[in-house]
């Protein structure tokens, strides 16, 4: 071995010196170490993969074979100053692409390319160990992106893997290796990692349940690089033209005691006030003071469990009172904002009415705002709320008439409609009158507010589908929707789904039943079997049970844990003392385990132990068996020491027969005899002459 | 400084668990226990993962931190175990010459049913050898000990040790059982051996080996001459091989010390080496005259250790004897 490196050196030497590529054999890491941290790293960055830009994961890739390839086939690798260069443009690159190195897919992206790297240059032990440990880091980012059950399983895998890998760039093999009856295979290395994880698992549980958490967090990674999905700001109906509608989850809402019926199950989003002719927008006036309601009907109480969106909103069902969180605020017309995008899954609690009265009347300037139209469009829709109104006695009577104009105007409820013009409320109800919620809603909304009667849009989602196992409901993206609220005087804000008219099926099912192409070719195929959307209901249940149960554990729930296991009054005290019991416990049980499971003693057999009986009798008499002698050479001794002690010889003697000598049928009960007869014997500690 | 307390932790280890004789049982007493710095990084990293789960409130990498945890402890316990009950069952050292490293040849066995891998041994601040000890079963660990001079060696503070498994700890043990090497004067020198007693042919010629008569092939040893080995079998795959000869009658010659006055002690020592591995290789009778001691004419291995080993410690008779 050593006579090959050095002529490898000298070889090197003698060579002349190559700039960029080079021969470089392996230090004091094995090959076979080599292969297993490649394999954690590249397992690692699988884990990764669908978050960074595609080129550093190929690039990494390009770099572990390049290094495989070198061990196997002694293809040459970079050198140092070629590698340096290599290693700047990789992190120019990421800065390139993020603008920045701090941030999680960024950090990522820069630990798989440096990983990489790192494991081009890799000669020895020490640098075989450092790779795992990227692929060790490279699970804490997976972990910190998502922590869903699926990914769960991978995680642990991707744990043992690096175990193993551990234990075999831990291992050198020596010259006495080729040796050993049981080799250190990758096949043992599995093995002792999979059994130390099985050990530590305990101890895992014990401290998950038990190490105190932090209430909240001390900073936070910027993650600005995600694709912002569910409701936007603003509404323009009139310039879709196809409304591709996702299956994703917006939210899930968990109902203690009764959950409303369908037709109360509007969720309350963005409210759009201001209208140009085309587009509904959000209002500016924030500092609008929020007058208060009288609560009427049953009280709902229920949590939600908000998917990331990316932007700012918490959806309520309808009207709800008080805000959840010291996070989230309510806006004057009651619509639930968070002070950042929600970026991971949160969970509130809300108490809600989906039927309100107003105490105070509404002050001029609101109603100023939300009866205001831009000037020059939508003449002729304007003229017609005029007309209308001056036939009806009220405001109320006016809003049924309206909608009693959508019902029987010859409008048509679709997801295609045709793209609106300059005047879209116009278009839509004198030319197209084919529209979706939001056509609709503008529509009405616009009427309203020529006629002179408040009104704006509120969007959110309408319905959701109901989950038995978990018993809750899933509201997803499809299930978006946007409806009107008008302001009746005596009654104040009154929630008027001008959609509900046109298409009455609405209301009790998902739109999804309504117009089932509206969705992507596999959503289609799984709502048309009803096994397999029964499946997933069930696995929607376990993934939320997951969510609330394990995600989302923390400090309160391990308090209500303590309670639960007998403390008055837990406290971080109580959970330091659970967990040092627990750990000692587990110290105790490994100490045990461990000492128990490699340490198992060859039991000697009937006959030795016998035999060691013997013996012990003999030297409790002084007389001692020196180690190098044997049963023979002991007899001897014995029969010079204490020529008395005929029968103890003639024991030796049999033993030495049932050992080394020929085997017999009877051997078994002859050893049981001479069992029997070292038992029986006596010895006296001095001879009487 | 750092030399001073390392010296002092020496004798205090040393006083603690006092003088060991072989075979030896690592007991749970002499074992110690540190991470290496493999295992500090690692737990650098456990620490970084706990950070961010408590920051984030991140369940998952809570848990995996945790699990890691776990595993490091469970590691510790697995590198104490593979050592914890192995036996150092011998210790030898054949004798070796001057400036040329001699082997310390270790027995570990264990009585277990599983292997223990790794177990390694070293002396002094050379890095350690390794050897995997099969269950009920034995492995052997071959240290290079530097013997600059001749004389004796003295190996009494062995350092075996195993990372084994995973790497993330380094249990190790102080074994203080006196190993000698004894090491013969370096074979060196030009001048022709004395003339045969009973022998009228006079000097012979060292190179000069055919006329002898031929008695077979040996294993090759340390000190034989390259001149002798049989290269030709040794290029068909066959192992090192001597070719011996035997000198006719009863020739024989004294290696006298006091004829050698004029070269200093040591290179006296040198060349009295020289001739006695040359004779023997030739299958001569050699005996060797020393001021205080005088060595029968005889010849075979044994008389050349005891001829090699009286030079070895010349002037060091007082302190130990070879």
């Amino acid at each position: 071995m050593a006579d090959a490196s050095a002529s490898l050196a000298t070889a090197e030497r003698r060579a002349p010196r190559r700039w960029m590529l080079r021969k470089r054999p392996l230090v004091d890491g094995s090959r076979r170490g080599l292969e297993w941290a490649s394999v954690a790293f590249v397992a690692g960055l699988l884990l990764n993969v669908d978050r960074i830009p595609i080129w550093t994961p190929i690039a990494a890739l390009i770099f572990v074979a390049w290094r495989l390839m070198g061990a196997s086939r002694g293809i040459k690798l970079p050198h140092t100053l070629f590698r340096s260069v290599l290693a700047l443009g990789l992190v120019a690159g990421v800065l390139v692409r993020f603008h920045t190195l701090n941030g999680l897919s960024a950090g990522t992206a820069l630990l798989v390319l440096m990983g990489g790297v790192k494991l081009l240059e890799t000669r020895s032990q020490r640098d075989q160990f450092i790779v795992v440990g990227a692929a060790v880091f490279l699970l804490l980012a997976a972990c910190l992106d998502r922590q869903g059950l699926v990914r769960a399983p991978l995680y642990l895998l991707h744990a043992w893997v690096c175990c193993a890998a551990l234990a075999v760039v831990g291992y050198t093999p020596s010259a006495s290796t080729a040796a050993t009856r049981v080799p250190f295979d990758n096949r043992a290395a599995m093995v002792l990692a999979a059994r130390s994880l099985a050990f530590s698992l305990p101890l895992a549980l014990m401290l998950f349940v038990f190490f105190p958490r932090l209430p909240g967090a001390f900073w936070a990674i910027p993650r600005s690089d995600q694709a912002s999905t569910g409701l936007s700001d603003t509404m323009s109906p009139g310039s879709i033209s196809e409304l591709t509608q996702s299956y994703e989850i917006a939210f899930r809402a968990h109902f203690e005691g009764k959950p409303p019926p369908p037709q109360e199950r509007y969720w309350r989003g963005p409210v759009l006030h201001e209208f140009d002719g085309f587009t509904w927008k959000r209002t500016s006036r924030s500092l609008a003071r929020m007058e208060p309601l009288q609560y009427l009907g049953p009280e709902y109480r229920y949590r939600i469990a908000l998917e990331p969106s990316s932007q700012p909103w918490w959806f309520s069902l309808d009207t709800a009172m008080g805000s959840p969180s010291p996070r989230a605020f309510f806006t004057y017309d009651y619509q639930l904002v968070a002070s950042e995008p929600v970026t991971e899954t949160t969970n509130y609690s809300l108490v809600s009415h989906t039927s309100t009265r107003a105490m105070v009347a509404l002050s001029d300037q609101s109603r100023r705002y939300d009866t205001r139209l831009p000037g020059d469009r939508n003449p002729k829709s304007r003229q017609l709320a005029l007309q209308m109104r001056a036939r009806e006695p009220s405001d109320s009577a006016y809003v049924a008439a309206v909608l009693n104009y959508f019902r029987t105007g010859g409008f048509e409820y679709t997801l295609t409609p045709p793209k609106l013009g300059y005047n879209s409320v116009d278009d839509f109800l004198f030319n197209t009158r084919l529209g979706f919620c939001g056509h609709y809603a503008s529509a009405f909304v616009s009427m309203m507010r020529a006629a002179g009667v408040p009104a704006r849009v509120v969007t959110g989602y309408l319905g959701g589908e109901w989950n038995p196992i978990g018993r809750y409901f899933v509201v997803r993206q499809s299930d978006a929707h946007s409806w009107a609220e008008v302001w009746l005087e005596g009654r104040g804000w009154l929630r008027i789904d001008p959609t509900a008219v046109v298409e009455p099926d609405r209301l009790n099912r998902g739109i999804l039943d309504l117009l089932p192409n509206a969705v992507s070719a596999p959503a289609r195929f799984v709502r048309s079997q009803p096994w397999l959307s029964a499946l997933l209901q069930r696995w929607d249940a376990v993934n939320t049970w997951w969510d609330d149960r394990v995600v989302k554990f923390n400090y309160d729930d391990q308090l209500r844990l303590l309670e639960r296991l007998g403390f008055s009054s837990p406290g971080a005290q109580q959970l330091g003392w659970a967990f040092g019991a627990g750990l000692i416990g587990w110290l105790l049980w490994i100490a045990w385990q461990v000492g128990r499971s490699s340490g198992s003693r060859a039991r000697p057999d009937r006959l030795a132990r016998a035999y060691v009986a013997l013996c012990r009798k003999l030297d409790r008499v002084g007389l001692s068996r020196e180690p190098h002698q044997g049963p023979l050479a002991f007899a001897g001794v014995v029969a010079r020491e204490r020529p008395d002690l005929d029968v103890v010889r003639s024991l030796l003697e049999r033993y030495c027969s049932l050992r080394y000598g020929r085997p017999e049928p009877s051997a078994a009960l002859r050893i049981r005899e001479f069992e029997r007869e070292v038992k029986r014997l006596s010895v006296a500690s001095h001879a009487f002459r | 400084m750092r030399a001073a307390l390392r010296k002092r932790i020496a004798a205090m280890i040393r006083k603690r668990q006092g003088e060991d004789t072989l075979p030896l049982t690592l007991a749970r007493r002499r074992l110690y226990i540190l991470p290496t710095r493999t295992g500090l990084g690692f737990g650098l990293l456990l620490l970084l993962m706990l950070v961010a789960g408590l920051n984030y409130a991140n369940s998952l990498a809570l848990f995996l931190t945790f699990l890691l945890t776990g595993f490091t402890l469970v590691t510790m316990h697995h590198c104490h175990r593979n050592m914890l009950g192995a036996q150092l069952v011998g210790a030898i050292a054949p004798p070796t010459f001057a400036q040329r490293d001699g082997t310390l040849s270790l027995t570990f066995a264990n009585p277990d049913a599983g292997t223990r891998y790794q177990i390694a041994a070293a002396v002094g601040d050379a890095p350690p050898i390794s050897a995997d000890v099969p269950g009920q079963g034995f492995g052997r660990v071959e240290i290079a000990v530097p013997a600059p001079t001749r004389g004796i060696v003295l190996v009494d503070r062995l350092h075996v040790v195993t990372t084994h498994p995973f790497g993330l700890f380094r249990a190790w043990t102080w074994v203080h059982a006196p190993i000698e090497m004894l090491v013969y004067p370096r074979p060196h020198g030009t001048l022709p051996m004395p003339a045969h007693f009973g022998n009228k042919s006079g000097q012979r010629s060292l190179t000069h080996a055919g006329a002898d008569e031929w008695l077979g092939l040996r294993p090759f040893r340390d000190g034989d001459s390259p001149r002798q080995v049989d290269w030709k079998a040794y290029a068909r795959d066959a192992p090192l091989l001597v070719k011996e000869y035997s000198a006719a009658g009863a020739e024989m010659r004294i290696f006298d010390f006091s004829s050698l006055g004029a070269l200093g002690v040591e290179a006296q020592l040198e060349q009295l080496a020289r001739w006695i591995v040359d004779a023997e290789a030739q299958g001569e009778r050699y005996g060797l005259k020393l001021p205080s001691r005088f060595i029968k004419p005889d010849h075979g291995p044994e008389h050349r250790h005891q001829c090699l080993a009286a030079l070895a410690v010349v002037g060091l008779e007082e302190t130990a004897r070879g």
